[in-house]
């Protein structure tokens, strides 16, 4: 928890947020919540509290967030669907920061997540030296959650194989996790709930039993629906990372973001935005996340290697890297899309050299 | 003596509910309602038990049916519930709209205009392209206004947030009629329409005073309550207005309504989106707000389990509690239809939008055909439609349904036939779908009844009184119209689909005349297929085939004279045209298997085939077609081809010649030795020169073989293969064969 930290917590990074509205905040809050329902909607919504502007930090439909609020509020595990780069990670972390102030209770989902990584594991010196007790156990973030009445995280939940997820059956629905060797058990504290991530994209990966889907209230985050909605979050996000990494270059043109999206979009949707032609899809999600940092790689090229002024050629490389996932099919796509849209379109003869160039 | 407005929404469980409680308390002995008073009559039908809404008025023009206006009503529109009212308390109950028999009279345009101010009424000439064209206009969407400004997104939300969701006693109409007022004086001038329809309104009120009733309610629409206040107008002027209106003979009645033409997506400009919903509303309305919320769950739970999708009641549980919480996040008194959407997406649907599709077509639209007694005044052709549909056991559903129906079953036949004389009837109750089993018996339908099926009907009515009458009559006048072959083909094959004798045997006399006059040896060539099928599948439909026959000979003799004239000279194109007519043909004849057609079309092929200057396509079929039925043997179809690919002939004409003989199969190639031999040994003697040019031709019929017989065929010239014949073993001791006869006849069915 250092200034220095690469990247700030939620609750570190807008602890002056989270302050005021909590100081303003007159509405009922369930045990255990830092904040009202309200309160954590206005947080993630943006808006203005006293003299304080809040920064949104979701941009699109706020009923979805109403959703996701009012679940945790009656509650309900969270599951945040949606293909990669919707902001998933981003808004559990926000809501987790604004309900229990704190969004570090985190599992990561992997192929390799165990048991012991959902429930306890064993500190082996103490277990063998002095037998089981409560303190030869090691406890994963969710009892951490469980005992302090917080909010746990865990990403990717459908990585995780199928018996590891069926271990949360028993804390999503009776609340406790039971630990046999001792002969006890955990009990949560008001306030415990979960937010669980899964990307239903790839399919299949682990898909969840009927048992652990029926604990979930499902939250679908969808891509930003409309061109100025999505140039709008990554002209924001682009702004406070390019401060968190300290960048030297000038903000990024509007122009320059508005071309990137564009080419997201029309390559996403498999069409122009004009609806008259038609293109092929590349394999990738071309996601609002991918946009984002693509004008980040390409505004640090600028900042070192070029005039600090964010040109096509400083996004050419990264943009077709983001776009080629499969070095055949896809570029097939790209080149089909230069050379049929970018190239005729006026005022992009610069995008279309500089992507030449780099195909 | 008062008199009472209540301005409605015409559709709406909210303002229902308040209207009767307000009805309640002011026991009127006399109700008006906004409606034609053409119509009077039929009100008291709303009060039989076996009217069941939804509901439409129907009212058209007697001379002219397709002029026609409805008027829904659901069980929770106000307008419905405030006639029962007066039906069931013995209170006197009118119409008071301007009559119907002016109104109708107007020019289409005119029209247009008075359904925007008129929403309660739908007319014929419905169009949803100008539902929207005026949102500016007050009039059309009063509530639309006041609920911008109230900052909703729509109408529809802002009333169900004020007075749907409203479950408190506290008297409405006051405030909507002040908002109305304060709307009207924002709104242009009415237009002459208008102004004539709230002058009868008014002068309808006044003669109810005149009457002598002491509480007399009004309900209308919201818009025009201001325009009702009797203090304000001017009785003289409004009688002036009304004097001498032209008028029309207008018949009326009540026939079964849907929801889905109630919603809005239908097109009709004051319909909800939402009537399953709101029929869910009015149906539970003294019931707590959170008994709505579950009920409408657990339905929605129900009807997911029904499709085979997981929602258990455990998820009813937490829906209705994340229901609540949202609501009151979004601090309104209940959840609406979006919460409960929302609540559902989260609840039961997964990352699917299936379920959420299944909600919005059975639940929130909920599709419901209403009834109407039988007492209902209506024409003879619709009763009897009924009567046979009750014979049939076949009742109007107004979802869309599968059905299939086995020909050799009586009651089946007769509903298909049932089916094919309503199309005639432009009522197209069913639609035919391709059908499953490949037997001739089958035949698979898919019926849907749509309310405006009715106004169809009563057009249908000026060509007889019962569906058999009415259908032949149409018949008759069609085909006295027209001389067009393939219309009168079609229309024959409808006919004896319906089973309607007298007509068959008009429409084959036509059509005996138009072919005799037709020289398009093409359309006779088209005729054919379709009356063959039926003449050789018409058994199952126990049609008398004989009159048919007597047709279908008669076409097929004046093709096989027409053909080798019309054949004569054709060019690539025409060539190209006649190929599919004449293989349909060829198997139309096959399948009438009568000898003498069979032997006469014989004759035409080697007609053809031997015709000099005729294209090589149509040629080259015909020989092909001749060994196959076996008139050529392989020796013959070699010594045609050596004939026809020697040196001498032009290699176009070879090549056109070979894609005849050629197309679509090239097993015949790979089986057939001697053929192939010919073939083998005309390219090897073709001169390089006359090979390049035949070449594409020749690829054009080779690339329209499958891969798998072009890969045997150049297997096949690969290695030749000697020429071997296979024989039977010769040595059978019959006595040990015959023991086996008896058994086989018995398998194969065949009497011994």
């Amino acid at each position: 928890m250092s200034e220095n930290a690469l990247r700030q917590h939620a609750e570190q990074q807008f602890a002056e947020e989270l302050e005021a509205l909590a100081k303003l905040d007159d509405k009922p809050r369930p045990p255990n919540w830092k904040l009202s329902p309200w309160a954590v909607i206005q947080y993630l919504m943006g808006g203005k509290v006293s003299k304080l502007e809040i920064k949104p930090k979701y941009i699109g439909n706020q009923r979805l967030m109403e959703i996701a609020v009012a679940t945790l509020a009656t509650d309900r595990a969270l599951l945040l669907l949606g293909v990669p780069g919707t902001a998933k990670s981003w808004v559990s972390e926000h809501l987790a920061a604004a309900i229990s102030g704190d969004s570090t209770l985190l599992v990561q989902g992997t192929a390799g997540t165990s048991e012991e990584a959902i429930r306890y594991g064993w500190n082996y010196a103490e277990l063998l030296s002095k037998g089981p007790s409560v303190k030869a156990i090691v406890e994963s973030p969710i009892i951490r959650a469980m005992k302090t009445g917080a909010i746990a995280r865990l990403e990717e939940l459908t990585r995780i194989p199928s018996d590891v997820q069926d271990a949360l059956i028993t804390v999503l629905s009776e609340k406790t996790l039971p630990i046999p060797e001792l002969n006890s058990e955990v009990q949560a504290q008001k306030g415990f709930n979960m937010i669980a991530t899964a990307n239903n994209k790839d399919r299949g990966v682990n898909e969840l039993s009927s048992a652990l889907k029926r604990r979930f209230n499902t939250v679908i985050l969808p891509v930003p629906d409309d061109l100025n909605e999505e140039i709008r979050i990554v002209q924001t996000r682009v702004a406070d990372l390019g401060r968190a990494l300290e960048l030297p270059a000038e903000p990024p043109a509007l122009e320059e973001i508005r071309r990137v999206v564009q080419v997201f979009r029309e390559l996403r949707d498999g069409k122009t935005l004009d609806g008259k032609t038609k293109l092929k899809s590349p394999s990738g999600t071309l996601s609002t996340a991918e946009a984002i940092g693509v004008i980040n790689q390409g505004l640090a090229l600028a900042a070192h290697f070029g005039d600090g002024i964010l040109r096509a050629n400083d996004v050419a490389s990264s943009l077709i890297g983001a776009i080629i996932k499969d070095p055949i099919q896809d570029r097939v796509v790209m080149l089909e899309y230069l050379e049929t849209v970018v190239k005729e379109r006026d005022g992009w003869k610069d995008v279309y050299r500089a992507c030449r160039d780099v195909v | 003596m008062s008199v009472h407005l209540f301005g409605v929404r015409h559709h709406g469980p909210g303002g229902a509910r308040s209207l009767l409680r307000a009805l309640r308390v002011l026991e009127p002995d006399c109700v008006l309602v906004e409606g034609p008073p053409d119509a009077n009559d039929l009100l008291p039908l709303l009060g039989h038990v076996d009217m069941k809404p939804p509901i439409a008025l129907l009212l058209h023009a007697k001379d002219d049916p397709s002029k026609a206006v409805y008027y829904p009503f659901a069980a929770f529109s106000p307008e419905f519930q405030a006639i029962r009212f007066a039906l069931e308390n013995n209170a006197s109950v009118r119409f008071m709209d301007l009559p119907q028999a002016h109104q109708l009279l107007a020019d289409p345009t005119e029209l247009v205009g008075a359904r925007h101010a008129s929403p309660n009424a739908e007319t014929e000439s419905d169009a949803s392209s100008d539902a929207n064209a005026e949102s500016d206009d007050v009039a059309a969407d009063p509530l639309g206004w006041l609920a911008r400004a109230a900052g909703f997104s729509d109408g529809e939300r802002y009333w169900e947030y004020l007075v749907e969701q409203r479950r408190s006693d506290e008297d409405v109409f006051a405030a909507i009629l002040e908002a109305m007022t304060a709307l009207r004086l924002e709104s242009k001038m009415l237009e002459p329409r208008e102004a004539l329809r709230e002058a009868f309104m008014r002068q309808t009120i006044r003669q109810a005073q005149k009457d002598g009733f002491q509480r007399i309610a009004v309900v209308c629409g919201a818009w025009h309550s201001p325009a009702l206040n009797l203090e304000v107008a001017d009785a003289k002027a409004d009688a002036k207005l009304l004097e001498n209106l032209p008028k029309v003979a207008v018949s009326s009645t009540w026939i079964p309504w849907t929801f889905g033409r109630l919603a809005r997506s239908s097109g009709y400009g004051a319909g909800v989106t939402s009537p399953g919903w709101y029929a869910h509303l009015w149906d539970l309305q003294d019931s707590s707000s959170r008994n709505v919320v579950s009920h409408w769950l657990t339905k929605v739970a129900h009807l997911l389990r029904a499709e085979d999708l997981p929602a258990s009641s455990a998820s009813i549980i937490e829906a209705v509690r994340l229901a609540e919480t949202l609501a009151a996040l979004r601090g309104s008194p209940m959840p609406g239809l979006d919460e409960m959407n929302e609540v559902s997406r989260a609840l039961f649907a997964w990352d699917s939008d299936l379920p959420l599709a299944l909600i919005s077509d059975k639940l929130i639209l909920a599709e419901t055909l209403g009834a109407v007694p039988a007492e209902t005044p209506t024409v003879p052709l619709v009763r009897d439609l009924e009567a046979e549909q009750k014979r049939l056991r076949f009742k109007p559903d107004a979802t869309a349904k599968n059905v299939e129906f086995d020909l050799r079953q009586p009651n089946d036949l007769e509903r298909s036939v049932l089916l094919h004389r309503l199309r005639l009837l432009g009522v197209p109750w069913g639609e035919s779908v391709g059908s499953s089993g490949k037997g001739t018996f089958k035949e698979a339908w898919r019926v849907q009844w749509h309310p405006e099926f009715a106004v169809r009907l009563i057009e249908a009515a000026m060509f007889g009184s019962s569906v058999l009458e009415a259908a032949t009559q149409k018949v008759l006048e069609i085909s006295s119209l027209t001389s067009h072959l393939p219309t009168l083909t079609g229309l024959l094959d409808d006919v004896l689909l319906s089973n309607l004798p007298n007509a068959a045997q008009l429409v084959m006399a036509r059509l005996e005349a138009a072919a005799a006059q037709d020289a398009d040896i093409n359309h006779l060539m088209q005729a054919i297929p379709p009356l063959a099928r039926v003449q050789r599948y018409g058994s199952v439909r126990q049609l008398d085939t004989k009159m048919l026959e007597h047709v279908v000979s008669g076409l097929v003799l004046r093709v096989c004279i027409g053909l080798p004239n019309a054949t004569a000279s054709l060019s690539d194109e025409a060539a190209l045209d006649l190929y599919p007519h004449f293989l349909e043909l060829h198997s139309a004849i096959q399948t009438l298997e009568q000898p003498s057609l069979l032997e006469a079309w014989r004759d035409v092929l080697q007609v053809l085939a031997k015709q000099l200057g005729l294209h090589g396509l149509i040629a080259g079929r015909a020989s092909r077609l001749l060994l196959e039925q076996g008139v050529f043997t392989a020796e013959d179809t070699a010594n045609r081809l050596s004939y026809v690919a020697s040196i001498a002939s032009d290699p176009n004409e070879v090549a056109a010649w070979l894609d005849g003989f050629l197309r679509g199969s090239g097993l015949v190639l790979v089986h057939d030795d001697a053929l192939f031999g010919v073939l083998d040994s005309w390219v090897q003697y073709l001169t390089p020169e006359a090979f390049i040019a035949v070449l594409p031709l020749l690829r054009r019929t080779f690339s329209s073989f499958e891969p798998a017989e072009r890969r045997d065929i150049g297997q096949k010239v690969k290695t030749p293969k000697p020429i071997s014949v296979t024989r039977a073993n010769q040595n059978v001791d019959n006595a040990r064969a015959e023991q086996v006869v008896p058994l086989i006849s018995q398998m194969l069915g065949i009497p011994s």
